[in-house]
């Protein structure tokens, strides 16, 4: 909201500079947003009556005009507005002037015609932030009057409000605060107010949403436009001029807060009612467009239906025009959440509804109908009736206790009683009781202090928290199951940077076509867009996206994980997901070790990081897309995910040229399965004995099955196998090219004692015999 | 014998003297010291001296023997000095290392990891609550009136069934005070979503770290000296901290807490928003789980929320969000 500090000071005698002002609003818990200067403070701008005007000999699009700027003499001045006529007062920028935006004016010739000078639009002087045409000044304005002194610079400052404080929306509100923190008195305006009388033949309530509804009608007033000091109200706070009429309304509403509506009385058909919108009713706005109301929205209405949608804005055909002579003006409370979901449903807002949706004072209601009356006399004339009429009723004042230990254990600090009691008067409330528990009356301006617990936040802020103490002290705290979660995280997290890989970070949201392929996901109802549809359920589309995204950078090695949370049906999880791709090492002057990362990278990443046997990754009888092979990973016997390649097509459609690896894990079933190694192992006393053995197998065995079939004969001295050497010869030359050689070095070892070379040559004869046996292997003797 | 002896010396010598590789020393070795060397025959040649003169020949061979050896050693040692400086002589430190690059944390993970192990050291455990929430955990529990705009279609994600994405990670102060009686004291880091367009200041999803303390008479001086003690440990001990009333529905009286300091820029920066748990919130739990362990006469608490993209943004002069998401690798890897 935009407060002028000029119009503060209507209320409050506080002289501060604006920065000061800022701070001390701040303190108090608006916060301000932006601070503006207003008017025009420029040399060498004056006001101008343009005296004659003609074509532009040379320019279709321009005329010559000579001007009066007070001097003696007339000036003659180009101009390509359109919007004026003879006898107009517009600004003219002289000769020497520098406009907003370093915009030096001087003497010059626009289509070889001279031009001393510019007239000017309310944006070029800054005045407006749109404008069309020349700003035309009021007619009374005498030539020559510097433009500084028509609008006078002033500072705007921009304010944001927090939605439990409805009473700061108006320059009252806030000159009551500055009032707070400052000590300095607050001069409210007091219009004479009249007495009241029943409403009951003018206006009916029906239903609830409207508590309090006032008219009082103003006959024979003249409607035109408004003196220059409510213009300029109004237009420091970002309004433009209506008319007399509803300019003071609207000054009213950013003077007090309180909304209010003027009705041309003779288009209402009396009575009016306060009532409910029956289903279908449809409600023509002053903008001349038509709204079909929900039902229960709280209409104002007369004998041909509504004048008005409550609280958000007049109907058309009973605003008050320049033929309208008597005004009923309605100041009245409605409900909030009434005037929210009217003003939602039709999309309608305004400074009006703003306030009623907040919550307006009851208790302002009178007043601010008594000072528009009083101001509407003053720019318009006519005569008010003699009463206010009234329906409904201003409810009593809140009243609420306050035990002062409460205060002092709640905010830490030891408070007197005359502390906190002086606390709460500076905001306006009542003392009713004393003592150690004190009782207090809640002015209507701040009804949202309801509770004991409001009054002690209104202490806090009065008293400062720079003087509440800052303590430092806690209990000891036990680590829960989300510590051990977050340590096993992050321990896989700086092992893999520590492996060489960079942790990612991507988005939970993603389409659904990237969610397709991982089993059902969960769908957003209101998506922001199709690509942010579906919650992830799986890390690997978005790590894709990342790598593709690489990819198009230009990076030769990519290689990525990202820890994080995903999505089914079924509930939520923490999963680690890998993808690789790319160069294996960099270019390096030791000479070239040119090759792609390759699955056995991954794989043996995966082996390391998870702490895993080779038995531990199995494969996967099927792939399932987007893979094109994988094995399943398995800890302690569970699975905790799966890494393997993908399947090429992936690969052509992101563009990566060499082979794409990816693994995922689901980290919950991981951390479950993941058991401390309790017993360290005995070191060994006697040597171990190493025996290799090399042979020629079908191409299509694994090793794998190699592996199982050894550690299935439960060699009781066998410690160890490792394949060492792998050959295959697609020519067919050195090998036949349906066989793979395989050589593997077996490692013998007892506790007890040094192992005989006939044990060793038995247990191998044994592990030989098995694989000529069982899966048809030659060996190479 | 001893002019023998003495040429047999100056020869030796002369010869170790010009040996300028260990194969010439070596040689010269085995010429002098070797089975069949000068000096070896010269005293096998003792068992001929006559018994008198033995002492006398055999001092001389000794003496002889010695300083050929000493010879030998010392021009030994020499050489393998040369060689060593000239190993050395070859190496060119100046090429550069060849440890592979190691790979690198988010700087939003670094970021929360620094915010975890500072709340640890405070006394404060890991909490934790789903993304995808009820509304009742996500506004009602929190005392949001049932039109407040949050709510709204417009700014929050909902699922058909009516869940929703937590528009902030305070619907975890719910969940821990649900299951858990007092005294909590717990920091939850998570992901929260907002229904905004994503730009260079906005993301539809982000990362929050809510704490709570919720036990008998704590106070808005434990809130002010933890938060202090917390904003001194990230951002060094000359950081100004400013606590401005503001309002949440949740916490009365609440405050945002602005920050400045040098390693944020040097200006004040709207960084949290924290105060003490409404007695409204209290009241819900004490409702949901059917006692009153958190009856608002009994127990006070303090919770607090803050954003760490904008503080990663700030720490490290990133000039747009999205490049936190966007993953590029010529950005990662300067953290």
């Amino acid at each position: 909201m935009k407060i002028s500090i000029n119009w503060l000071r209507d209320y409050v005698d506080c002289q501060l500079p604006a920065s000061e002002l800022e701070t001390l609003l701040r303190r108090a818990g608006l916060e301000v947003a932006g601070i503006d200067q207003r008017g025009a403070a420029i040399e060498h701008v004056v006001a101008a009556e343009i005296l004659e005007s003609t074509q532009h000999p040379n320019a279709d699009r321009l005329s010559v005009c000579k001007v009066n700027d007070g001097s003696s003499e007339p000036r003659q001045i180009v101009c390509g507005a359109k919007n004026y006529k003879v006898g107009d007062k517009v600004p003219l920028a002289l000769p020497g002037a520098v406009l907003p935006g370093d915009f030096k004016i001087k003497t010059g010739k626009l289509r070889g015609v001279e031009s001393e000078g510019m007239m000017c639009s309310a944006k070029e002087l800054r005045l407006a932030e749109e404008s069309d045409g020349l700003l035309i000044l009021p007619p009374e304005t005498a030539p020559g009057t510097p433009i500084k002194d028509l609008f006078p610079a002033e500072t705007i400052l921009e304010i944001e409000i927090t939605p439990n404080r409805s009473d700061w929306l108006s320059h009252l509100g806030v000159a009551r605060e500055i009032g707070v923190f400052t000590g300095l008195p607050v001069k409210a305006p007091e219009p004479a107010q009249p007495p009241t009388a029943s409403a009951g033949g003018q206006v009916r309530i029906e239903g609830d949403g409207c508590n309090l509804y006032t008219l009082r009608r103003i006959s024979g007033v003249k409607v035109g436009p408004s003196p220059q000091w409510l213009r300029d109200r109004l237009a420091a706070v970002g309004l433009r001029s209506v008319n007399n009429v509803v300019d003071v309304t609207n000054f009213v509403l950013f003077e007090l807060g309180q909304p209010l509506h003027a009705f041309d009385a003779a288009k209402i058909s009396a009575p009016l009612q306060v009532r409910a919108a029956s289903e279908g009713e449809v409600f023509r706005s002053l903008d001349g467009s038509d709204y079909k109301l929900p039902a229960g929205s709280l209409i104002i209405a007369d004998g041909n239906g509504p004048t008005a949608l409550a609280g958000v804005m007049g109907g058309e055909g009973s605003g008050v025009t320049e033929f309208t002579t008597d005004i009923l003006l309605e100041s009245a409370v409605f409900d909030p959440s009434r005037v929210r979901r009217a003003s939602r449903a039709l999309g309608l807002f305004s400074d009006s509804s703003y306030r009623f949706e907040r919550g307006v004072d009851p208790e302002g209601v009178a007043i601010a109908s008594a000072r528009a009356v009083e101001l509407i006399l003053q720019v318009a004339g006519g005569s008010a009736d003699s009463a206010l009429l009234v329906s409904g009723k201003c409810p009593e004042r809140g009243k609420v206790s306050l035990r002062h230990a409460r205060v002092r254990d709640l905010l830490g600090m030891s408070l007197t009683n005359a502390e906190i009691e002086s606390a709460l008067s500076r905001v306006g409330l009542e003392k009713l009781a004393a003592g150690e528990e004190t009782r207090w009356s809640i002015p209507g301006y701040r009804r949202e202090l309801h509770r004991e617990a409001d009054l002690i936040e209104e202490i806090a802020r009065v008293v400062g928290i720079e003087k509440i103490p800052s303590l430092a002290r806690g209990p000891f705290a036990a680590s829960s199951d989300a510590d051990a979660a977050y340590d096993f995280a992050m321990n896989l997290r700086s092992r893999l940077a520590g492996m060489g890989f960079h942790e990612a970070r991507t988005s939970t949201l993603v389409s659904a076509a990237d969610a397709s392929h991982f089993g059902e996901a969960v769908a957003l109802k209101n998506p922001f867009g199709e690509d942010q549809s579906q919650l992830r359920n799986s890390l690997v589309p978005g790590l894709l996206a990342a790598l593709r995204r690489n990819l198009d950078q230009g990076a030769k090695s990519i290689a990525l994980f990202e820890c994080g949370r995903v999505f089914h049906p079924s509930g939520e999880g923490q999963r680690l997901a890998i993808v690789l791709t790319g160069e294996r090492h960099e270019p390096s002057w030791r000479g070239r070790m040119e090759r792609s990362w390759d699955v056995f990278d991954l794989t043996g990443a995966v082996r390391q990081l998870a702490g895993l046997h080779e038995h531990d990754l199995v494969s996967a009888s099927a792939p399932a897309a987007p893979f094109g092979a994988c094995v399943d990973v398995f800890r302690n016997g569970k699975k905790i995910g799966v890494v393997g390649q993908l399947s090429p097509a992936v690969g052509r459609e992101i563009g990566a040229s060499t082979p794409l690896l990816c693994a995922e894990f689901d980290i919950d079933l991981w951390r479950a399965a993941a058991s401390t190694k309790t017993q360290v192992t005995a070191l060994a006393k006697f040597p171990g004995s190493a025996r290799d053995i090399a042979f020629l197998a079908p191409l299509a065995l694994p090793y794998g099955e190699v592996r199982s079939l050894i550690a299935d004969l439960h060699e009781p001295l066998l410690e160890s196998v490792r394949l060492f050497d792998l050959f295959i010869d697609t020519k067919g030359e050195k090998i036949p090219s349906d066989k793979k050689s395989m050589a593997i070095s077996l490692t013998f070892r007892s506790p007890e004692r040094t192992l005989t070379s006939d044990e060793i040559q038995g247990a191998t004869d044994r592990v030989k015999a098995a694989l000529k046996d069982s899966v048809g292997v030659d060996f190479r003797e | 014998m001893q002019q023998q002896v003495d040429a047999l010396r100056s020869e030796a010598l002369e010869l170790i003297a010009l040996a300028h590789d260990a194969d010439s020393l070596e040689s010269a070795r085995l010429k002098y010291l070797g089975k069949s060397g000068a000096i070896t025959s010269l005293s096998e040649g003792m068992r001929n001296v006559p018994k008198e003169e033995r002492p006398f020949i055999g001092k001389l061979l000794n003496d002889l023997r010695a300083a050929v050896t000493t010879a030998l050693e010392d021009s030994q040692k020499c050489l393998l000095e040369a060689s060593d400086l000239a190993a050395f002589a070859s190496l060119d430190l100046t090429l550069p290392g060849t440890c592979p690059a190691p790979g690198t944390l988010h700087p939003l993970t670094q970021l929360m990891d620094r915010a975890v192990c500072c709340f640890r050291r405070m006394g404060f455990a890991i909490a934790d609550g789903p993304d995808i929430e009820t509304e009742w955990h996500c506004f009602d529990a929190l005392n949001t009136l049932p039109d407040h705009p949050a709510r709204n279609e417009l700014d929050t994600f909902y699922l058909p069934d009516g869940r929703l994405l937590r528009s902030h990670t305070s619907s975890v102060q719910i969940r821990v005070m649900e299951t858990t009686p007092p005294p909590v004291r717990i920091i939850a880091p998570g992901s929260a979503y907002r229904r905004d367009e994503v730009d260079a200041t906005h993301l539809a999803q982000f990362t929050q770290m809510e704490g709570l303390y919720v036990a008998e008479k704590v106070s808005l001086a434990d809130l002010k000296g933890t938060l202090e003690f917390f904003f001194r440990e990230l951002f060094g001990a000359g950081t100004d901290i400013q606590f401005r009333p503001h309002f949440f529905p949740f916490t009365e009286p609440s405050y945002e807490i602005d920050i400045r300091t040098q390693v944020l820029g040097g200006e004040w920066m709207e960084l949290a928003g924290c105060g003490m748990v409404d007695p409204a919130v209290f009241e819900a739990i004490c409702e949901r789980r059917g006692d009153r362990v958190y009856d608002p006469e009994k127990v006070s608490g303090f919770a607090f929320g803050f954003g760490l993209e904008r503080l990663a943004m700030n720490l490290s002069r990133i000039p747009d969000i999205r490049m936190l998401v966007e993953n590029d690798l010529r950005f990662l890897k300067q953290f």
